[in-house]
Protein backbone atom coordinates (compact mmCIF):
# COMPACT_ATOMS: atom_id res chain seq x y z
CA UNK A 1 0.00 0.00 0.00
CA UNK A 2 2.78 2.45 1.01
CA UNK A 3 5.86 0.18 0.27
CA UNK A 4 5.37 -1.24 -3.15
CA UNK A 5 9.35 -1.95 -3.38
CA UNK A 6 9.36 -3.16 0.50
CA UNK A 7 7.01 -5.70 -0.66
CA UNK A 8 8.10 -6.53 -4.17
CA UNK A 9 11.16 -7.38 -3.32
CA UNK A 10 9.74 -10.17 -1.02
CA UNK A 11 7.69 -11.60 -3.56
CA UNK A 12 10.68 -11.40 -6.06
CA UNK A 13 9.38 -8.72 -8.35
CA UNK A 14 10.48 -5.27 -6.99
CA UNK A 15 8.41 -3.19 -9.32
CA UNK A 16 4.45 -4.16 -8.88
CA UNK A 17 1.78 -2.15 -10.60
CA UNK A 18 -1.22 -0.80 -10.06
CA UNK A 19 -2.42 -3.86 -12.43
CA UNK A 20 -2.29 -7.09 -10.50
CA UNK A 21 0.50 -9.51 -11.95
CA UNK A 22 1.61 -13.10 -11.16
CA UNK A 23 4.45 -13.33 -8.94
CA UNK A 24 4.00 -17.05 -8.00
CA UNK A 25 1.40 -20.21 -7.84
CA UNK A 26 -2.10 -18.69 -7.35
CA UNK A 27 -0.53 -15.85 -6.01
CA UNK A 28 -0.68 -12.24 -7.60
CA UNK A 29 0.57 -8.98 -6.53
CA UNK A 30 -0.42 -5.08 -7.47
CA UNK A 31 0.43 -1.65 -5.87
CA UNK A 32 -1.83 0.85 -4.83
CA UNK A 33 -1.55 4.11 -6.96
CA UNK A 34 -3.32 6.76 -5.13
CA UNK A 35 -4.25 8.93 -8.34
CA UNK A 36 -4.79 5.59 -10.39
CA UNK A 37 -6.98 4.18 -7.62
CA UNK A 38 -8.70 7.42 -7.58
CA UNK A 39 -9.24 7.35 -11.60
CA UNK A 40 -10.52 4.02 -10.91
CA UNK A 41 -12.74 4.80 -8.62
CA UNK A 42 -14.22 7.59 -10.43
CA UNK A 43 -15.10 5.25 -13.38
CA UNK A 44 -16.10 2.25 -11.98
CA UNK A 45 -18.06 3.70 -8.95
CA UNK A 46 -19.01 6.77 -9.65
CA UNK A 47 -19.66 6.22 -13.52
CA UNK A 48 -17.49 9.42 -15.12
CA UNK A 49 -15.27 7.79 -18.31
CA UNK A 50 -11.72 7.56 -17.96
CA UNK A 51 -10.37 11.18 -17.74
CA UNK A 52 -7.97 12.67 -20.65
CA UNK A 53 -5.73 13.71 -19.00
CA UNK A 54 -4.90 13.02 -15.57
CA UNK A 55 -2.08 14.49 -14.42
CA UNK A 56 -2.47 18.20 -13.69
CA UNK A 57 -5.74 17.06 -12.26
CA UNK A 58 -5.00 14.02 -10.43
CA UNK A 59 -2.36 16.42 -8.54
CA UNK A 60 -4.96 18.85 -8.13
CA UNK A 61 -6.81 16.38 -6.42
CA UNK A 62 -4.60 14.97 -4.36
CA UNK A 63 -3.58 18.47 -3.09
CA UNK A 64 -7.65 18.66 -1.87
CA UNK A 65 -7.24 15.11 -0.90
CA UNK A 66 -4.57 16.07 1.96
CA UNK A 67 -6.36 18.88 3.29
CA UNK A 68 -9.48 17.40 4.22
CA UNK A 69 -9.43 14.48 6.65
CA UNK A 70 -10.35 11.00 5.51
CA UNK A 71 -10.60 11.70 1.77
CA UNK A 72 -7.18 10.37 0.63
CA UNK A 73 -7.34 7.23 3.02
CA UNK A 74 -10.59 6.78 1.72
CA UNK A 75 -9.45 6.34 -1.49
CA UNK A 76 -6.82 4.11 -0.86
CA UNK A 77 -9.19 2.15 1.22
CA UNK A 78 -11.63 2.32 -1.52
CA UNK A 79 -9.41 0.58 -3.75
CA UNK A 80 -8.75 -2.72 -1.53
CA UNK A 81 -12.28 -2.99 -0.25
CA UNK A 82 -13.11 -2.77 -3.72
CA UNK A 83 -11.06 -5.88 -4.64
CA UNK A 84 -12.70 -7.89 -1.86
CA UNK A 85 -16.22 -6.68 -3.06
CA UNK A 86 -15.94 -8.02 -6.48
CA UNK A 87 -15.36 -11.32 -5.08
CA UNK A 88 -12.93 -12.41 -7.61
CA UNK A 89 -10.27 -13.68 -5.24
CA UNK A 90 -10.44 -16.27 -2.28
CA UNK A 91 -8.04 -13.44 0.01
CA UNK A 92 -6.99 -10.28 0.10
CA UNK A 93 -4.26 -9.67 1.94
CA UNK A 94 -3.20 -5.63 2.13
CA UNK A 95 0.41 -4.43 3.34
CA UNK A 96 -0.83 -1.94 5.35
CA UNK A 97 0.71 1.46 6.85
CA UNK A 98 2.48 1.57 9.96
CA UNK A 99 0.49 0.81 13.45
CA UNK A 100 0.63 4.35 14.27
CA UNK A 101 -1.32 5.61 11.12
CA UNK A 102 -3.37 2.29 10.66
CA UNK A 103 -6.34 4.24 12.33
CA UNK A 104 -6.71 6.89 10.08
CA UNK A 105 -6.97 4.53 7.21
CA UNK A 106 -9.58 1.78 8.96
CA UNK A 107 -11.91 5.47 10.54
CA UNK A 108 -11.59 6.52 6.79
CA UNK A 109 -14.92 5.92 5.71
CA UNK A 110 -16.87 6.71 9.14
CA UNK A 111 -15.68 10.19 9.12
CA UNK A 112 -16.24 10.51 5.41
CA UNK A 113 -19.99 9.53 7.13
CA UNK A 114 -19.35 12.61 9.71
CA UNK A 115 -18.07 15.12 7.55
CA UNK A 116 -20.14 15.17 4.41
CA UNK A 117 -23.44 16.18 3.93
CA UNK A 118 -23.81 15.27 0.47
CA UNK A 119 -21.53 13.86 -2.66
CA UNK A 120 -21.15 11.06 -4.26
CA UNK A 121 -18.43 9.44 -2.12
CA UNK A 122 -21.23 9.04 0.72
CA UNK A 123 -22.93 6.24 -0.77
CA UNK A 124 -19.85 4.57 -1.00
CA UNK A 125 -18.71 4.76 2.34
CA UNK A 126 -21.50 2.45 3.38
CA UNK A 127 -20.48 -0.90 2.18
CA UNK A 128 -17.06 0.29 2.62
CA UNK A 129 -17.54 0.09 6.48
CA UNK A 130 -20.10 -3.09 6.03
CA UNK A 131 -16.88 -5.32 4.57
CA UNK A 132 -14.24 -3.80 7.00
CA UNK A 133 -16.86 -4.55 10.48
CA UNK A 134 -17.80 -7.55 9.40
CA UNK A 135 -15.68 -10.45 11.47
CA UNK A 136 -16.32 -13.37 8.42
CA UNK A 137 -14.80 -10.89 5.82
CA UNK A 138 -11.97 -8.95 7.72
CA UNK A 139 -9.04 -9.39 10.05
CA UNK A 140 -6.30 -6.86 11.01
CA UNK A 141 -3.24 -7.90 11.54
CA UNK A 142 -0.86 -5.94 13.87
CA UNK A 143 2.87 -6.92 13.29
CA UNK A 144 5.03 -5.89 16.37
CA UNK A 145 8.34 -5.66 17.74
CA UNK A 146 8.73 -6.83 20.94
CA UNK A 147 10.61 -3.52 21.62
CA UNK A 148 8.74 -0.69 24.01
CA UNK A 149 7.94 1.76 21.14
CA UNK A 150 6.08 -0.78 18.71
CA UNK A 151 4.86 -2.70 21.44
CA UNK A 152 3.15 0.17 23.64
CA UNK A 153 1.88 1.70 19.92
CA UNK A 154 0.29 -1.84 19.38
CA UNK A 155 -1.42 -2.35 22.36
CA UNK A 156 -2.77 1.59 22.09
CA UNK A 157 -4.05 0.96 18.59
CA UNK A 158 -5.41 -2.53 20.08
CA UNK A 159 -7.61 -0.76 22.69
CA UNK A 160 -8.56 2.11 20.23
CA UNK A 161 -9.59 0.01 17.00
CA UNK A 162 -11.57 -2.31 19.71
CA UNK A 163 -13.80 0.68 21.50
CA UNK A 164 -13.91 2.19 18.07
CA UNK A 165 -15.48 -1.22 16.42
CA UNK A 166 -13.28 -0.51 13.24
CA UNK A 167 -12.92 -3.86 11.82
CA UNK A 168 -14.31 -7.58 12.58
CA UNK A 169 -11.69 -9.24 14.04
CA UNK A 170 -8.03 -8.01 15.70
CA UNK A 171 -4.63 -10.44 15.51
CA UNK A 172 -0.90 -9.60 17.19
CA UNK A 173 1.76 -10.99 15.95
CA UNK A 174 5.06 -10.56 17.48
CA UNK A 175 8.10 -10.79 14.87
CA UNK A 176 11.57 -11.35 15.36
CA UNK A 177 10.69 -13.57 17.97
CA UNK A 178 13.92 -15.45 20.03
CA UNK A 179 13.93 -18.65 21.17
CA UNK A 180 14.18 -19.55 24.75
CA UNK A 181 17.53 -20.44 25.78
CA UNK A 182 17.54 -23.99 27.14
CA UNK A 183 20.46 -23.80 28.94
CA UNK A 184 22.14 -21.25 32.23
CA UNK A 185 24.59 -18.38 31.32
CA UNK A 186 28.09 -20.20 31.85
CA UNK A 187 30.45 -18.69 34.21
CA UNK A 188 33.51 -16.80 33.27
CA UNK A 189 34.16 -14.92 29.91
CA UNK A 190 34.68 -15.67 26.35
CA UNK A 191 32.05 -15.73 22.83
CA UNK A 192 29.94 -18.29 24.28
CA UNK A 193 29.27 -16.63 27.49
CA UNK A 194 28.59 -13.34 26.03
CA UNK A 195 26.48 -14.91 23.69
CA UNK A 196 24.04 -16.47 25.93
CA UNK A 197 24.29 -13.53 28.39
CA UNK A 198 22.66 -10.89 25.26
CA UNK A 199 20.06 -13.72 24.51
CA UNK A 200 18.97 -14.03 27.83
CA UNK A 201 19.10 -11.01 28.83
CA UNK A 202 17.05 -10.02 25.39
CA UNK A 203 14.89 -12.95 25.60
CA UNK A 204 13.76 -11.42 28.85
CA UNK A 205 12.78 -8.42 27.90
CA UNK A 206 10.66 -9.52 25.02
CA UNK A 207 8.64 -11.55 27.32
CA UNK A 208 8.16 -8.02 29.06
CA UNK A 209 6.36 -7.12 25.82
CA UNK A 210 4.98 -10.05 25.11
CA UNK A 211 2.63 -9.86 27.93
CA UNK A 212 2.18 -5.52 26.98
CA UNK A 213 0.87 -6.97 23.25
CA UNK A 214 -0.92 -10.48 23.89
CA UNK A 215 0.08 -11.67 21.05
CA UNK A 216 -1.76 -13.99 19.39
CA UNK A 217 1.29 -15.94 17.67
CA UNK A 218 4.89 -15.36 16.86
CA UNK A 219 7.54 -15.49 14.40
CA UNK A 220 10.77 -16.53 14.79
CA UNK A 221 13.81 -14.35 14.96
CA UNK A 222 16.11 -14.96 11.47
CA UNK A 223 19.59 -15.37 12.18
CA UNK A 224 22.34 -13.39 10.11
CA UNK A 225 19.16 -13.62 7.08
CA UNK A 226 20.21 -11.26 4.24
CA UNK A 227 17.89 -10.52 1.07
CA UNK A 228 13.93 -9.91 1.67
CA UNK A 229 13.61 -12.95 -0.64
CA UNK A 230 15.47 -15.07 1.50
CA UNK A 231 13.30 -13.83 4.72
CA UNK A 232 9.85 -14.03 3.09
CA UNK A 233 10.66 -17.79 2.43
CA UNK A 234 12.18 -18.72 5.12
CA UNK A 235 9.13 -17.15 7.01
CA UNK A 236 6.75 -19.14 4.35
CA UNK A 237 8.18 -22.35 5.41
CA UNK A 238 7.64 -21.36 9.02
CA UNK A 239 4.37 -20.99 8.67
CA UNK A 240 3.91 -24.44 6.77
CA UNK A 241 5.69 -26.41 9.07
CA UNK A 242 3.50 -24.50 12.22
CA UNK A 243 0.00 -25.00 9.79
CA UNK A 244 1.21 -29.31 9.50
CA UNK B 1 33.92 27.15 25.24
CA UNK B 2 34.53 30.88 24.61
CA UNK B 3 35.59 30.14 21.11
CA UNK B 4 32.52 27.81 20.13
CA UNK B 5 30.73 30.54 21.45
CA UNK B 6 31.18 32.89 19.35
CA UNK B 7 30.95 30.66 16.41
CA UNK B 8 27.29 30.61 17.85
CA UNK B 9 25.57 26.91 18.26
CA UNK B 10 26.58 23.77 16.96
CA UNK B 11 24.22 21.57 15.25
CA UNK B 12 24.11 17.73 15.30
CA UNK B 13 21.67 15.86 12.80
CA UNK B 14 20.49 12.71 13.85
CA UNK B 15 18.99 10.92 11.16
CA UNK B 16 17.88 7.25 9.78
CA UNK B 17 15.34 4.57 9.56
CA UNK B 18 12.39 3.60 11.95
CA UNK B 19 13.22 1.56 15.16
CA UNK B 20 17.07 1.83 14.93
CA UNK B 21 17.96 3.83 18.01
CA UNK B 22 17.75 7.27 16.47
CA UNK B 23 16.43 8.87 19.51
CA UNK B 24 18.98 6.80 22.06
CA UNK B 25 21.80 8.11 19.93
CA UNK B 26 20.61 11.31 20.08
CA UNK B 27 20.28 11.44 23.60
CA UNK B 28 23.39 9.50 24.70
CA UNK B 29 25.57 12.42 22.53
CA UNK B 30 23.48 15.21 24.43
CA UNK B 31 24.70 13.41 27.93
CA UNK B 32 27.82 13.01 26.84
CA UNK B 33 28.36 16.90 25.50
CA UNK B 34 26.55 18.37 28.39
CA UNK B 35 28.99 16.50 30.86
CA UNK B 36 31.76 17.78 28.64
CA UNK B 37 30.86 20.97 29.73
CA UNK B 38 28.77 22.08 26.92
CA UNK B 39 25.75 23.48 26.81
CA UNK B 40 23.33 21.26 25.11
CA UNK B 41 19.81 20.94 23.76
CA UNK B 42 18.45 17.14 22.53
CA UNK B 43 15.09 17.94 20.20
CA UNK B 44 13.55 14.82 20.04
CA UNK B 45 10.71 13.43 17.96
CA UNK B 46 8.85 10.36 19.72
CA UNK B 47 10.87 9.28 22.91
CA UNK B 48 10.19 6.01 24.46
CA UNK B 49 9.15 6.43 28.01
CA UNK B 50 11.76 4.63 29.01
CA UNK B 51 14.37 6.54 27.46
CA UNK B 52 12.47 10.03 28.94
CA UNK B 53 12.94 8.21 32.42
CA UNK B 54 16.82 7.66 31.22
CA UNK B 55 16.84 11.29 30.08
CA UNK B 56 15.12 12.54 33.42
CA UNK B 57 13.46 15.27 31.65
CA UNK B 58 10.29 16.04 31.46
CA UNK B 59 9.69 16.39 27.94
CA UNK B 60 7.44 19.29 26.60
CA UNK B 61 7.54 21.67 23.70
CA UNK B 62 9.69 24.20 25.12
CA UNK B 63 13.12 23.21 26.26
CA UNK B 64 13.22 21.66 29.61
CA UNK B 65 16.55 22.08 31.64
CA UNK B 66 17.45 18.75 33.31
CA UNK B 67 17.05 19.00 37.17
CA UNK B 68 20.40 18.05 38.20
CA UNK B 69 22.65 17.56 35.32
CA UNK B 70 24.03 20.47 34.30
CA UNK B 71 24.24 21.97 31.08
CA UNK B 72 21.40 19.52 29.77
CA UNK B 73 18.55 20.36 28.67
CA UNK B 74 15.63 18.46 26.22
CA UNK B 75 12.75 19.60 23.98
CA UNK B 76 10.16 16.96 22.07
CA UNK B 77 8.77 17.64 19.13
CA UNK B 78 5.18 18.77 18.93
CA UNK B 79 4.55 18.87 15.38
CA UNK B 80 0.37 20.87 15.97
CA UNK B 81 2.34 23.69 17.83
CA UNK B 82 5.36 24.35 15.90
CA UNK B 83 2.79 24.68 12.73
CA UNK B 84 0.49 26.90 14.87
CA UNK B 85 3.75 29.10 15.35
CA UNK B 86 5.01 29.15 11.61
CA UNK B 87 1.67 30.16 10.58
CA UNK B 88 1.37 32.95 13.46
CA UNK B 89 5.27 34.18 12.12
CA UNK B 90 3.95 34.28 8.65
CA UNK B 91 0.51 35.48 8.20
CA UNK B 92 -1.52 38.24 9.33
CA UNK B 93 -2.82 37.93 12.63
CA UNK B 94 -6.28 37.93 11.20
CA UNK B 95 -5.78 35.21 8.73
CA UNK B 96 -3.36 33.16 10.78
CA UNK B 97 -6.20 32.64 13.47
CA UNK B 98 -9.02 31.83 10.53
CA UNK B 99 -6.16 29.03 9.62
CA UNK B 100 -5.41 27.75 12.66
CA UNK B 101 -9.24 27.67 13.61
CA UNK B 102 -9.99 25.97 10.49
CA UNK B 103 -11.06 22.44 10.90
CA UNK B 104 -9.05 21.50 7.86
CA UNK B 105 -5.91 22.94 9.49
CA UNK B 106 -4.48 20.12 11.94
CA UNK B 107 -6.00 17.25 9.30
CA UNK B 108 -3.78 19.30 6.50
CA UNK B 109 -0.64 20.33 8.13
CA UNK B 110 -0.19 16.40 9.62
CA UNK B 111 -0.74 15.12 6.37
CA UNK B 112 1.41 17.34 3.49
CA UNK B 113 3.90 15.08 2.87
CA UNK B 114 7.18 16.44 4.68
CA UNK B 115 4.78 18.07 7.44
CA UNK B 116 6.13 16.53 10.45
CA UNK B 117 9.67 16.71 9.14
CA UNK B 118 9.72 20.75 8.18
CA UNK B 119 8.00 21.53 11.95
CA UNK B 120 10.96 19.38 13.08
CA UNK B 121 13.49 21.53 10.68
CA UNK B 122 11.53 24.59 11.57
CA UNK B 123 12.12 24.37 15.53
CA UNK B 124 15.77 23.01 15.42
CA UNK B 125 16.45 26.36 13.15
CA UNK B 126 14.52 28.51 16.13
CA UNK B 127 16.58 26.58 18.93
CA UNK B 128 19.97 27.42 16.89
CA UNK B 129 18.61 30.72 16.13
CA UNK B 130 18.00 31.50 20.10
CA UNK B 131 22.26 30.82 20.94
CA UNK B 132 21.61 29.76 23.91
CA UNK B 133 23.26 26.48 23.37
CA UNK B 134 26.68 25.46 22.69
CA UNK B 135 25.38 22.46 20.77
CA UNK B 136 22.06 21.11 19.69
CA UNK B 137 21.65 17.53 18.86
CA UNK B 138 18.42 17.01 16.78
CA UNK B 139 16.69 13.41 16.62
CA UNK B 140 15.10 13.23 12.73
CA UNK B 141 11.41 12.40 11.94
CA UNK B 142 11.90 8.28 10.59
CA UNK B 143 10.61 9.30 6.79
CA UNK B 144 12.20 8.34 4.21
CA UNK B 145 15.00 7.35 5.41
CA UNK B 146 16.06 10.81 7.22
CA UNK B 147 16.04 12.42 3.23
CA UNK B 148 12.84 14.06 4.05
CA UNK B 149 14.42 16.28 6.59
CA UNK B 150 16.63 17.78 4.53
CA UNK B 151 14.07 17.98 1.75
CA UNK B 152 11.37 19.06 3.43
CA UNK B 153 11.71 23.64 3.93
CA UNK B 154 12.22 23.11 -0.22
CA UNK B 155 9.12 20.72 -0.45
CA UNK B 156 7.22 23.26 1.73
CA UNK B 157 7.81 26.32 0.05
CA UNK B 158 6.66 24.46 -2.98
CA UNK B 159 3.52 23.34 -1.95
CA UNK B 160 2.05 26.93 -0.09
CA UNK B 161 3.56 28.37 -3.46
CA UNK B 162 3.51 25.81 -5.54
CA UNK B 163 1.96 24.88 -9.17
CA UNK B 164 -0.78 22.78 -7.67
CA UNK B 165 -1.79 25.47 -5.14
CA UNK B 166 -1.66 28.31 -7.88
CA UNK B 167 -3.68 26.48 -10.42
CA UNK B 168 -6.18 26.08 -7.69
CA UNK B 169 -6.33 29.38 -6.49
CA UNK B 170 -5.57 31.49 -9.66
CA UNK B 171 -2.17 33.16 -10.62
CA UNK B 172 -2.64 36.75 -8.81
CA UNK B 173 -3.85 36.16 -4.95
CA UNK B 174 -7.79 36.57 -5.21
CA UNK B 175 -9.86 38.44 -2.91
CA UNK B 176 -11.85 36.35 -0.14
CA UNK B 177 -14.44 35.75 -1.36
CA UNK B 178 -12.77 34.58 -4.78
CA UNK B 179 -13.27 31.16 -5.34
CA UNK B 180 -11.65 29.48 -7.95
CA UNK B 181 -13.12 28.96 -11.15
CA UNK B 182 -15.05 25.29 -11.07
CA UNK B 183 -16.62 25.72 -14.91
CA UNK B 184 -13.17 26.31 -16.31
CA UNK B 185 -11.83 23.21 -14.38
CA UNK B 186 -13.49 20.03 -14.59
CA UNK B 187 -11.94 18.57 -12.36
CA UNK B 188 -13.07 20.51 -9.63
CA UNK B 189 -16.67 20.26 -11.19
CA UNK B 190 -16.06 16.48 -10.06
CA UNK B 191 -14.36 17.08 -7.27
CA UNK B 192 -17.58 19.08 -6.29
CA UNK B 193 -19.86 16.12 -7.56
CA UNK B 194 -17.64 13.53 -5.47
CA UNK B 195 -16.96 15.56 -2.14
CA UNK B 196 -20.18 18.18 -2.13
CA UNK B 197 -19.18 21.96 -2.72
CA UNK B 198 -19.35 22.86 0.71
CA UNK B 199 -16.46 21.10 1.60
CA UNK B 200 -14.88 22.39 -1.39
CA UNK B 201 -15.68 25.65 -0.93
CA UNK B 202 -14.13 25.36 2.58
CA UNK B 203 -11.01 23.99 1.51
CA UNK B 204 -10.33 26.38 -1.14
CA UNK B 205 -10.21 29.08 1.17
CA UNK B 206 -7.91 27.13 3.68
CA UNK B 207 -5.38 27.32 0.67
CA UNK B 208 -6.02 30.73 0.20
CA UNK B 209 -5.38 31.44 3.15
CA UNK B 210 -2.17 29.69 3.57
CA UNK B 211 -0.87 31.50 0.34
CA UNK B 212 -0.41 34.19 1.77
CA UNK B 213 2.39 32.95 3.82
CA UNK B 214 4.03 32.03 0.90
CA UNK B 215 7.05 34.68 0.91
CA UNK B 216 7.53 34.30 5.03
CA UNK B 217 7.83 30.25 4.54
CA UNK B 218 10.17 30.31 1.27
CA UNK B 219 12.42 32.89 3.44
CA UNK B 220 11.94 30.69 5.98
CA UNK B 221 13.34 27.68 4.37
CA UNK B 222 16.05 28.93 3.14
CA UNK B 223 16.91 30.15 6.25
CA UNK B 224 16.61 26.50 7.71
CA UNK B 225 18.11 25.12 4.44
CA UNK B 226 21.85 27.55 5.70
CA UNK B 227 21.69 25.84 9.45
CA UNK B 228 21.43 22.73 7.69
CA UNK B 229 24.46 22.66 5.35
CA UNK B 230 26.57 23.87 8.32
CA UNK B 231 25.17 21.35 10.68
CA UNK B 232 27.25 17.38 11.23
CA UNK B 233 25.21 14.55 9.91
CA UNK B 234 25.26 11.91 11.62
CA UNK B 235 23.28 8.80 10.06
CA UNK B 236 22.19 6.16 12.47
CA UNK B 237 21.52 2.48 11.23
CA UNK B 238 21.50 -1.46 12.28
CA UNK B 239 22.75 -3.61 9.46
CA UNK B 240 19.36 -5.19 9.20
CA UNK B 241 18.17 -5.29 5.57
CA UNK B 242 15.18 -2.84 6.31
CA UNK B 243 17.44 -0.25 8.05
CA UNK B 244 20.61 -0.44 5.72
CA UNK B 245 18.20 -0.31 2.50
CA UNK B 246 17.30 3.16 3.90
CA UNK B 247 20.82 3.70 4.64
CA UNK B 248 21.91 3.09 1.28
CA UNK B 249 18.91 5.05 -0.38
CA UNK B 250 20.00 8.38 1.45
CA UNK B 251 23.69 7.93 0.46
CA UNK B 252 21.88 7.81 -2.92
CA UNK B 253 19.71 10.71 -2.71
CA UNK B 254 21.90 12.42 -0.53
CA UNK B 255 20.40 15.80 -0.81
CA UNK B 256 22.51 18.99 -1.79
CA UNK B 257 21.65 20.77 1.73
CA UNK B 258 23.15 18.25 3.56
CA UNK B 259 26.42 17.92 4.38
CA UNK B 260 28.11 15.03 3.76
CA UNK B 261 27.48 11.98 6.75
CA UNK B 262 30.28 12.67 9.27
CA UNK B 263 29.66 8.92 10.08
CA UNK B 264 27.18 6.20 9.94
CA UNK B 265 26.26 4.77 13.49
CA UNK B 266 25.62 1.29 13.67
CA UNK B 267 23.78 0.64 16.55
CA UNK B 268 23.03 -2.78 18.09
CA UNK B 269 26.66 -4.20 17.34
CA UNK B 270 28.31 -7.47 17.83
CA UNK B 271 31.76 -8.28 18.47
CA UNK B 272 33.38 -9.76 15.47
CA UNK B 273 35.29 -11.74 17.80
CA UNK B 274 32.15 -14.18 18.10
CA UNK B 275 32.53 -15.00 14.29
CA UNK B 276 34.29 -18.07 14.08
CA UNK B 277 35.44 -18.27 17.52
CA UNK B 278 36.68 -21.53 19.44
CA UNK B 279 33.99 -23.54 20.72
CA UNK B 280 35.12 -25.49 24.08
CA UNK B 281 34.94 -29.55 23.60
CA UNK B 282 32.93 -29.44 26.95
CA UNK B 283 30.08 -26.90 25.99
CA UNK B 284 26.46 -28.12 25.78
CA UNK B 285 24.77 -27.86 22.70
CA UNK B 286 22.16 -25.54 23.31
CA UNK B 287 25.43 -22.79 24.26
CA UNK B 288 27.23 -23.86 20.83
CA UNK B 289 24.02 -23.35 19.14
CA UNK B 290 23.20 -19.98 20.26
CA UNK B 291 27.01 -18.64 19.46
CA UNK B 292 26.79 -20.51 15.73
CA UNK B 293 23.59 -18.37 15.51
CA UNK B 294 24.26 -15.03 16.94
CA UNK B 295 27.96 -15.66 15.04
CA UNK B 296 25.64 -15.79 11.71
CA UNK B 297 24.19 -12.49 12.63
CA UNK B 298 27.36 -10.79 13.48
CA UNK B 299 28.83 -12.04 10.08
CA UNK B 300 26.20 -10.35 8.66
CA UNK B 301 26.52 -6.89 10.10
CA UNK B 302 29.99 -7.16 9.07
CA UNK B 303 29.07 -7.45 5.55
CA UNK B 304 26.90 -5.07 6.17
CA UNK B 305 29.35 -2.84 7.81
CA UNK B 306 31.82 -3.42 5.02
CA UNK B 307 29.62 -3.15 1.88
CA UNK B 308 28.57 0.89 2.96
CA UNK B 309 31.96 1.73 4.21
CA UNK B 310 33.48 0.47 0.65
CA UNK B 311 30.47 1.84 -1.59
CA UNK B 312 30.67 5.21 -0.48
CA UNK B 313 33.72 5.53 1.96
CA UNK B 314 31.69 7.32 4.87
CA UNK B 315 33.25 6.83 8.78
CA UNK B 316 31.43 3.81 10.46
CA UNK B 317 31.04 3.88 14.08
CA UNK B 318 29.62 0.43 16.07
CA UNK B 319 27.44 0.93 19.04
CA UNK B 320 27.42 -2.37 20.99
CA UNK B 321 24.65 -4.28 21.32
CA UNK B 322 23.81 -4.22 25.21
CA UNK B 323 22.06 -6.35 26.88
CA UNK B 324 19.76 -4.00 28.17
CA UNK B 325 18.57 -0.67 27.37
CA UNK B 326 20.05 2.34 28.87
CA UNK B 327 18.11 3.19 31.91
CA UNK B 328 19.78 6.42 33.49
CA UNK B 329 22.63 9.44 31.91
CA UNK B 330 25.27 7.13 33.45
CA UNK B 331 24.53 4.46 30.81
CA UNK B 332 23.58 7.22 27.94
CA UNK B 333 26.88 8.74 28.43
CA UNK B 334 28.54 5.40 28.36
CA UNK B 335 26.81 4.63 25.23
CA UNK B 336 28.14 7.61 23.24
CA UNK B 337 31.80 7.03 24.63
CA UNK B 338 32.83 5.44 22.05
CA UNK B 339 35.59 5.52 19.43
CA UNK B 340 34.06 7.77 16.62
CA UNK B 341 31.27 9.25 18.69
CA UNK B 342 33.74 10.75 20.91
CA UNK B 343 34.65 13.23 17.59
CA UNK B 344 31.11 14.05 17.76
CA UNK B 345 30.35 15.23 20.72
CA UNK B 346 33.80 17.43 21.74
CA UNK B 347 33.85 18.90 18.06
CA UNK B 348 30.51 19.49 16.35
Amino acid sequence: MLDAGGLGSHLGEPDLRFEPQAVGEGLMAASIDRAEALLEYLRVQVGIPALATIGPAARAFDALASTAPAIREVVTMGKILWEVRRDIWDTVVVDAAPTGQIGSYLRAARTIRELLATGRILEQVEWMEEILTDPAVTRLVLVTLLEELPAVETAETVTWVEGEALVGDITVVANRSLPRLEARVPKGDGPVTEAAALHHALWEEQQEWLETVAADATLPYLFGTHTPTEVAERLADWFEDDLR
Amino acid sequence: MTGRAQEGTRAVVVTGAGGVGKTTISAALAVAAARAGRRTLVLTVDPARRLTTALGIEMSNEPEPHPDAPNLWGAMLDATASWHEVVRRHADPEVAERLIDNQFFDAATSHFPASQSFAAAEEAATYLDARAWDLVVVDTPPAAGGIEFFTAPASMSDLVGGRVLRWLTGARLPGRRFLFNRTAKPMLRLADQVLGSNLLEQIAEFFMDLRTTYDGVSKRARQIERHMRRATTLVVTTSDPGPMAETLRFFRALPEVASPPAAVVFNRTLPESWIDAEVPADTPAALATNLERWAEESRMQRAARRELGERHGVPIVTVPWRQHPPTDLEALADLADVEGLRRIWEES
